[in-house]
């Protein structure tokens, strides 16, 4: 181990110190009508990451994702053309929902209710006696939604007169990175969802610091505290727009680890180094992209987790593991099952804590809350997504809409 | 399985665990261990756990698409053996509270299934 390295270390506190030092309005993080400002300045606004390119291989192709924030039903679609394109799961005729099969193939999409004939690019290609109808089959297509991709990673925005192109939205430095990471080569992946009494942002800060690690996984992520670096922070920050990145001090405890983890990880970083996914200068860096998503670049364990809003005081996360290839052998597979396992059991470690946070916040009982210069990330959550409501509250108050 | 071999040769010690932890899906074997008992988590990990090294040994002397029924039976129970290492070796005495919480997260898809 590089000793002087280890000495070297210091907390990137004054990374954050731009962010500001004052308290947090609690109300963020349980208010019904804060949320509701959020809901349409945010997320009816923003690029939200949705699926991967792997999950569309061709076309033909298609996803059906539930936004319950938006009450939409979004088909994610490969035309035959090879273009990704996005859908309200809504017929035109009369808002009967298209699809129900969560994925699949189709060579177009047709209405059960009065079989209105859709292809790949949504355009309405039939529709039984259509000449009583007093339209033109060119004013009835699916309602679009902007989806664009990025290091294999599929965005929509459901505002998509005024989304600005992901690439902007994203930046070069993100755009860069995120076309390095093992996401990006990934051909498959293992998820979990899970449904949490928690806000979103709540829900989402817990995997932005690297505070509570000491605390809360104590077993699990021993390998993570070293003498230099008792709490195991990162060893710096990164802000970017709306945006915000870590890289993780590299130096754990590999003697933390049993046998067992030994051999399984070993595996699997072997594996790794085959594929070409190590070293790679995204391996040990975490990208937070606005608003709900992040993903971690490393080549054993490279995943993301998106955190979906489901009201003011609840939220769905998805967490994915993606994979270069599928496995080839039995050890492969083996360290594939474990690095899984793992990312889902420490997780675990977390539900509860989350839960007690929004039952204290819940009780209405505190004006505001803390961040310490290291839970800087959360603070730029916050800052990012206050100025995006007060900017929205401005505007409706302008138009005299509830805001 | 009533005596009857399951497992490749040289992995004798393990045949009584087949019937119990051999499941083939990730699901199945995150439920599994989320229901056994301490006792039996400690049983299984005391057989399984040294042999380890020899049934990768075993099971990667062939591409994963060549292993025959045996062989996946083994793998499987390699892969519970995964599970389990967590909940004895890192959990410990906390895995009732750890299975109760992993209960919301609910495994949708895995590239570790073999069906």
């Amino acid at each position: 181990m590089n000793v002087e390295a280890r000495m070297a270390f210091r907390p990137p506190v004054d990374q954050t110190a731009w962010l500001g030092s004052d308290p947090i309005p609690a109300k963020a993080y349980y208010d019904p009508e804060y949320y509701e400002a959020e809901r349409k300045a945010i997320f009816c606004r923003s690029w939200l990451q949705i699926g991967h390119v792997c999950e569309l291989p061709e076309p033909g192709s298609f996803i059906r994702r539930e936004l319950e924030f938006a009450d939409a039903s979004i088909l994610i679609v490969r035309g035959k053309d090879d273009v990704l394109r996005g859908f309200h799961n809504v017929c035109t005729h009369r808002a009967t929902q298209l699809v129900r099969d969560a994925e699949g193939r189709a060579n177009g999409f047709v209405c059960p209710y009065h079989m209105w004939n859709f292809g790949l690019d949504g355009r309405l290609r039939s529709a039984p006696d259509f000449e009583n109808f007093f339209l033109a089959k060119e004013d009835c297509a699916l309602k679009q939604v902007a989806v664009d991709s990025c290091g294999g990673l599929i965005f929509v925005n459901l505002s998509p007169a005024s989304a600005p192109p992901l690439k902007e939205f994203l930046g070069e430095y993100l755009v860069d990175r995120l076309a390095r990471t093992p996401c990006a080569r990934a051909t498959e992946f293992s998820e979990y969802v899970y449904e949490l009494d928690a806000n979103w942002k709540l829900d989402y800060d817990n995997f932005q610091e690297s505070y509570h690690l000491k605390f809360i996984h104590p077993r699990s992520g021993a390998a993570t505290f070293t003498p230099e670096n008792p709490f195991g922070y990162p060893e710096s920050f990164g802000f970017h727009g709306p945006h915000r990145t870590q890289m993780f001090w590299p130096h754990v405890d590999v003697d933390a680890a049993t046998p067992t983890q030994k051999l399984i990880f070993g595996a699997g970083a072997r594996f790794a180094m085959e594929k070409g996914l190590m070293p790679n200068p995204t391996n040990r860096e975490y990208y937070a992209l606005f608003p709900n998503f992040f993903l971690f670049g490393s080549p054993t364990q490279h995943f993301s987790h998106t955190v979906y809003p489901l009201s003011a005081r609840r939220s769905r996360g998805v967490i994915r593991i993606y994979w270069v290839g599928p496995a080839q052998s039995a050890s492969e597979m083996l360290a594939r099952e474990y690095s899984f396992l793992v990312v889902r059991d420490v997780h675990s470690e977390d539900v509860g804590v989350i839960r007690a946070g929004q039952r204290g916040l819940n009780s209405g009982v505190l004006e505001h809350l803390h961040f310490q210069a290291m839970e800087g990330l959360c603070r730029h959550l916050f800052n990012v997504s206050n100025a995006m409501v007060e900017e929205y509250r401005r505007e409706a108050a302008g138009t005299g809409d509830a805001a | 399985m009533n005596g009857e071999v399951c497992l490749p040769a040289g992995f004798a010690a393990l045949e009584g665990f087949v019937a119990g932890w051999a499941s083939p899906t990730t699901a199945a074997r995150a439920a599994r261990r989320s229901a056994s008992t301490p006792a039996e988590r400690e049983a299984f990990f005391a057989a399984a756990a040294p042999l380890l090294e020899a049934a990768m040994a075993h099971l990667d002397s062939r591409p994963l698409a060549e292993l025959d029924a045996a062989d996946k039976r083994l793998l499987a129970l390699m892969m519970a053996l995964g599970h389990v290492q967590m909940a004895v070796e890192v959990h410990r005495e906390m895995e009732p509270q750890h299975a109760a919480l992993r209960e919301a997260m609910v495994i949708t898809r895995s590239v570790s299934d073999l069906v």
